[in-house]
């Protein structure tokens, strides 16, 4: 009787040391931690406006309470109050809200401000999507989090399958030496890690300063007129300014200006990590579709 | 002066050969060879865009900053009669920097950024000349102090730009902060100032000797202290206006090049001023050669490397003088 007890007893400790998945919505976040809530949080902040998006995408929109600086899509979250931009979050409004959920950005706000947050039992959860199968699953996780686990999968899935459409269609087609211009001065591009650079090669294109190290290099003018690309694209300092696409026609040498391959595509699709991403490598690829007319 | 015209032409020659080496060197090198042929017009088509329209104007407008900061820093250190003095130190390039920083976060073109910069230079001069007006003369001193004041002000406007500007446009306006000769397009307003002050100081060279030994013993040598100073210090901020306008605040040329100089040639200005136009423009020169091609294709602002490659040169001929 003694030694059933004391098994019995055993056991029941051992079942403590597992995880508690009855009832526990979890997803693991860009620093590989687990962030777990009892119940689907009511109250979401959201620190960037890619997180805003992501937010909405999942279907959380009613339960984003706040929202960071330049978080203008949807249209909804333009009417939500704003907390502050990137690391000059305003910590007391935060506080103030109530929050049972934190989402914050990796490249966006400081690690050492959301620490305070935590300390004071404020879930935070990290995102950093890097891959088309990261924003997928961003917009799965935090689908999880706030109770729409069902419609958020299916848009997950939706988006996956979009990009895999895309894949298969431009699998075969004629590579394209693109070189996408992020800013002007400095003259900034992106790597092959970057999701653009994936956008461009998934459309069959070839980033012609893919293979650097540094995920945004700072280039000179030299080195594009030595890579001379097919095609120059941008996204524009916002809204339709093609003037740093109009600057390259200063070198009418170029095979892009020759050919008058200056694309601006919308910057507001392609720049932000969230499902609109589809839309904007739809956008990209129909340009290269076009440059490919023309070689 | 047989000696002048000597250590004269040899830097002239090295300012060549620098000049020379920044317009062949770069993501694609050229060879002497091809260089030459391009100058000389022929060369392919991509070759005479890379000299021509490219690194042709950078290296101008390159050379011509460095000269233009030197001089004005040899110039300030001669007024002032302060070893510390530099070309920003009645607050210019704080001022420029507001003017530039503000345009930038209103996303105006280039050239708007530019003219923005200048007028912010400007504003900045009359502000301390305006504010370090005592009853009586504007001793040096007093000059100093209201520009290292006003200098503190435009900082701090600057870290307010830089908080609440959009994160997008901060690495463009870090960029300028630092020095970057990548905008210039066009050397020739630099390069004409440059030279008409070369021309100009020589008459002025004799007088500002005189000057270095303090006004009192200037007046009593027959030298009209007030007009001379007057003039020195508007030359001066016209010439550090126009060096940040093209290329932002590059520090570290208008203060080390002067001394690096009288180290090796004394402290004639006659022979100082010219000297300092080009040995600034050769430093400016080869630190933007460098800051194209030691991480390229990546590229580094320039001032970052004038003051690296300037502080070892400087202690070397330091330590040789002793």
């Amino acid at each position: 009787m003694n030694t059933l007890r004391f098994l019995v007893f055993l056991a029941l400790m051992a079942l403590l040391w597992l995880p508690v998945s009855a009832g526990q919505l979890c997803a693991r976040d860009a620093f590989d931690r687990d962030v777990c809530l009892t119940d689907p949080a009511q109250r979401v902040v959201s620190l960037s406006p890619g997180a805003t998006e992501l937010l909405f995408s999942a279907g959380a929109g009613k339960q984003v309470k706040a929202v960071s600086a330049w978080s203008d899509y949807p249209q909804e979250a333009t009417k939500l109050p704003q907390v502050g931009d990137s690391n000059r979050l305003d910590l007391e409004a935060i506080l103030t809200l109530k929050p049972d959920l934190v989402v914050a950005w990796v490249d966006g706000n400081s690690a050492a401000q959301l620490e305070r947050l935590e300390v004071l039992g404020i879930p935070v959860f990290w995102l950093e999507p890097r891959t088309f199968q990261d924003i997928a699953r961003a917009v799965e996780d935090l689908a999880r989090l706030t109770g729409h686990e069902n419609p958020g999968s299916v848009r997950a899935s939706e988006f996956l399958a979009g990009i895999a459409e895309l894949r298969d269609q431009y699998r075969d087609a004629l590579p394209v030496r693109v070189f996408y211009q992020v800013w002007h001065q400095p003259l900034m591009t992106i790597n092959d890690e970057e999701l653009i650079g994936r956008a461009i090669q998934l459309c069959g294109g070839d980033n012609v300063f893919g293979h650097l190290p540094r995920l945004v290099p700072r280039l000179s003018a030299e080195a594009v007129l030595e890579a001379n690309p097919d095609a120059i694209v941008s996204g524009g300092e916002g809204g339709e300014d093609r003037r740093w696409l109009e600057q390259w026609q200063r070198y009418p040498d170029l095979k892009a200006v020759a050919s008058d391959n200056l694309f601006l595509v919308s910057p507001s699709l392609i720049q932000r990590p969230t499902l609109r991403m589809l839309a904007g490598a739809e956008e990209l690829c129909q340009v290269l579709e076009q440059v490919r007319a023309r070689l | 002066m047989h000696g002048y015209s000597r250590a004269l032409a040899v830097l002239g020659l090295i300012s060549l050969a620098c000049m020379l080496l920044s317009v062949s060197v770069g993501s694609a090198s050229l060879s002497l060879a091809d260089t030459f042929s391009v100058l000389t017009g022929t060369g392919t088509s991509l070759q005479q865009t890379l000299v021509l329209d490219l690194r042709l104007p950078r290296t101008l407008s390159a050379f011509a900053t460095g000269g233009l900061l030197a001089v004005a820093g040899a110039l300030m250190q001669v007024l002032l009669r302060n070893p510390l003095a530099d070309p920003y130190v009645l607050g210019l390039s704080g001022g420029a920097a507001v003017g530039a920083l503000l345009a930038m976060m209103t996303g105006v073109a280039s050239a708007v950024v530019s003219g923005s910069a200048f007028v912010g230079a400007l504003l900045s001069t009359f502000l301390v000349f305006g504010l370090a007006h005592g009853t009586g003369s504007w001793t040096p001193s007093r000059l100093l102090l209201t520009g290292v004041v006003v200098a503190a002000f435009w900082g701090a406007l600057i870290a307010l730009i830089l908080a609440m500007s959009p994160a997008r446009q901060l690495p463009g306006m870090l960029y300028w902060l630092m020095g970057d000769i990548s905008p210039a397009a066009n050397p020739f307003p630099a390069l004409i100032l440059l030279i008409f002050v070369c021309l100009l100081v020589f008459p002025l060279g004799r007088s500002l000797n005189v000057l270095a030994r303090g006004p009192m013993q200037a007046a009593a040598l027959g030298v009209s202290v007030r007009p001379l100073e007057w003039t020195v210090y508007i030359l001066a901020s016209l010439l550090t206006a126009m060096a940040v306008t093209i290329a932002g605040s590059i520090g570290f040329v208008g203060l080390i090049v002067p001394h690096m100089l009288r180290l090796v040639l004394g402290n004639d200005q006659r022979l100082i001023l010219p000297a300092c136009a080009m040995a600034g423009g050769a430093l400016l020169v080869l630190a933007d050669t460098l800051a194209r091609v030691v991480i390229a294709p990546e590229q580094l602002p320039v001032g970052v490397i004038t003051a690296l490659l300037g502080v070892p040169t400087f202690l070397y001929l330091l330590h040789r003088s002793r």
